[in-house]
Parts: C-alpha cells; structure tokens; sequence
C-alpha cells in the first residue's frame, strides 16, 4: 500500500510539517470567524438582557433546567472522546480511532435528541415565537424577544453540531478506508478542533439562557 | 515544530475538571444570586472554554502563531461587546434626553 502521507503531500508545500501548520492555522482562523459570528449574537443578547432584565430572567426560568445541565455533561463527553480519538490518531492506532469517533458521533446524537425534545416542550409550553407564543405578563413582548434569541443561536449550535455529526462521519469513512496514520492525520485534528469549538460555544450558550433564571423554578 | 502528544491523563482531568465545573454552575444557579448568577455563570463559562481550548484544543502546545490568532480574535470580540455595551450601559447618565 502506498504511504499514505506520500499521498497526502500537496505539491505546494515543502514538507508535511508545513501543510499540517497551514492547515492548522487555516482552521484557527475559520474558528475566529465563527467567535465572531456567534460573538455578534451574544452581544446583541447582552443588549437587550440589560434593557430588560426582569423579562429575561422570565424567560429563562421557562428553561428545561436540568435538561440543559445534563446537555452540557453530555457535550463535554463526547469532547473528551474527541480528544482520545485524536490522541488514538497520533498514536497511530486506527481500530481504537474509529471507537472513540463512533462514540463521539454517538453522543453527539444523545445532546441533539435531548435538545429536540426541548424544542418539542417549549412548542407544547406555547414557546415558539412567532409561531404559538402565549404569555400573559406585563412583560410579554420581552419574553418573546428572549425566546428569539434563544431559538435562534441554540439553534445555530445545533445546526454546528448536524454538519459537525457529517464531518465526523467522513473522518470515520477515512479511517475505515485507512486513510490515516501516525504521521498523516491532519484532518482528524481539524474535525477535533471544530468540535471542541461547538462545545465551547454550548458551553456559553448555557451559562446565558439557563442559569439566570434557574433559581425562580 | 513538532508535536508533542499531550497525554490522556491530562484529557482526563479536564473532563474531570469541566464536569465539577458544570455542576457547581448547575448548584449555583438554584441559588438566587440576583444579577450576579448571569455574571458567575458567564465567569465559570470562560474557565470552561479556556480548559476546553488549552488541553482539548491543544492551544497551550501548538505554536506561537495559533495563540496571536486566538488573542487577535479575542481582542476583536472584546471591543465589539465592550464598545457596544460602553454605549448602551451610558445612556441615561446624563439628564438630556438621548445622551
């Protein structure tokens, strides 16, 4: 069999070493890309949680609290089995590289099952701006607003994490076809990297729209 | 550059660390902290992140040049929010309708 970082070696590049640190700052710079996108969201979150705290904080204690938490505890495993698989990737061991991407798929489902099932309850809670919203608070429109961001970055995170479940799935499809090995596994570094990144951003998302108003349960 | 293999005790004390964090975030907020739990929760958050991105993400043992491109976008984040919230926090100070 060829050697596969023979046939991974662009002719642009001098060594494997520079197209790994291209590709590596390549990736880096789309991920500052994606704080910035997200960043404006979170901004524009602030901005309004400041003009109206009391209807945020409303809106927040109609969160499925602990499924949020769980969420969280769920999303930081499959980070972990990210980074075992990437380390099984360095060490060269394919077999256990395929485990630990078929677990962090998996997991990775596990959050996107349990977030849908809160998209499920707050449509039936009457939660869905635009659409079925009933609150009767002085407050209302506020909430609403709440509920807009919260559909709309969420939503964002899970639509990060669809494409992040189809990049995996490509990884896992290369390593079937033994496209990696110790010293070409560039592209399982990235997909770790991407994934990590939507874990972080989950990370914040719950801090904002969980916690402030968990307290008022 | 080369790189160096971070090892899996590592990777597994910061999933250790990231999940004591989680649930000390989750005990927190069932506390009523005022505005301050929106302040904690953020706060927790960012040590979060910053497991996730030195350990996970390799940040503390890549190259110098990822660590100026993870600044440069912190820094561009930092005068979005701050620029913006400085003008939305200020208004009302002054008695003039509109300043």
């Amino acid at each position: 069999m060829a050697d596969p970082i023979a046939l991974a070696l662009r002719e642009q590049f001098h060594s494997a070493e520079q197209q790994r640190e291209t590709s590596t700052v390549g990736m880096w710079i789309f991920l500052i890309t994606e704080v910035m996108l997200f960043g404006g969201l979170f901004t524009a979150f602030s901005v309004y949680r400041m003009s109206h705290p009391a209807a945020f904080d409303q809106g927040s204690a109609d969160m499925e609290f602990w499924m949020g938490a769980v969420n969280t505890a769920v999303l930081i495993c499959s980070s972990f089995c990210m980074a075992m698989a990437v380390h099984s990737a360095e060490k060269g061991k394919n077999g256990r590289l395929a485990f630990f991407l078929i677990l962090t798929i998996l997991i990775g489902l596990v959050f996107l099952g349990i977030k849908f099932t809160e998209y499920y309850l707050h449509y039936h809670d009457q939660k869905l701006p635009g659409i079925v919203f009933h609150d009767t608070s002085p407050d209302a429109a506020y909430v609403q607003m709440f509920f807009v961001f919260y559909f709309l970055m969420t939503g964002l995170h899970a639509f990060h994490m669809i494409i992040g479940e189809g990049i995996l799935g490509a990884m896992l499809f290369r390593t079937l076809l033994g496209s990696f090995s110790e010293r070409y596994h560039t592209p399982v570094e990235l997909a770790g990297l991407y994934w990590h990144f939507v874990d972080t951003v989950w990370v914040f998302l719950f801090a904002i729209f969980y916690i402030p108003g968990a307290h008022m349960k | 550059m080369s790189q160096s293999t971070v090892s899996v005790k590592t990777y597994a004390f910061t999933l250790i660390g990231l999940l004591a964090l989680t649930l000390l975030t989750s005990l927190l907020a069932l506390v009523d902290l005022g505005n301050f739990s929106f302040i904690a929760g953020v706060a927790i958050a960012a040590v979060k992140a910053s497991l996730i991105a030195c350990f996970f993400m390799h940040a503390l043992y890549e190259m110098k040049l990822i660590r100026v491109i993870m600044a440069g976008g912190m820094i561009w984040f930092l005068i979005m929010i701050s620029l913006t919230l400085g003008d939305y926090l200020t208004r009302g100070w002054m008695p003039y309708p509109g300043k």
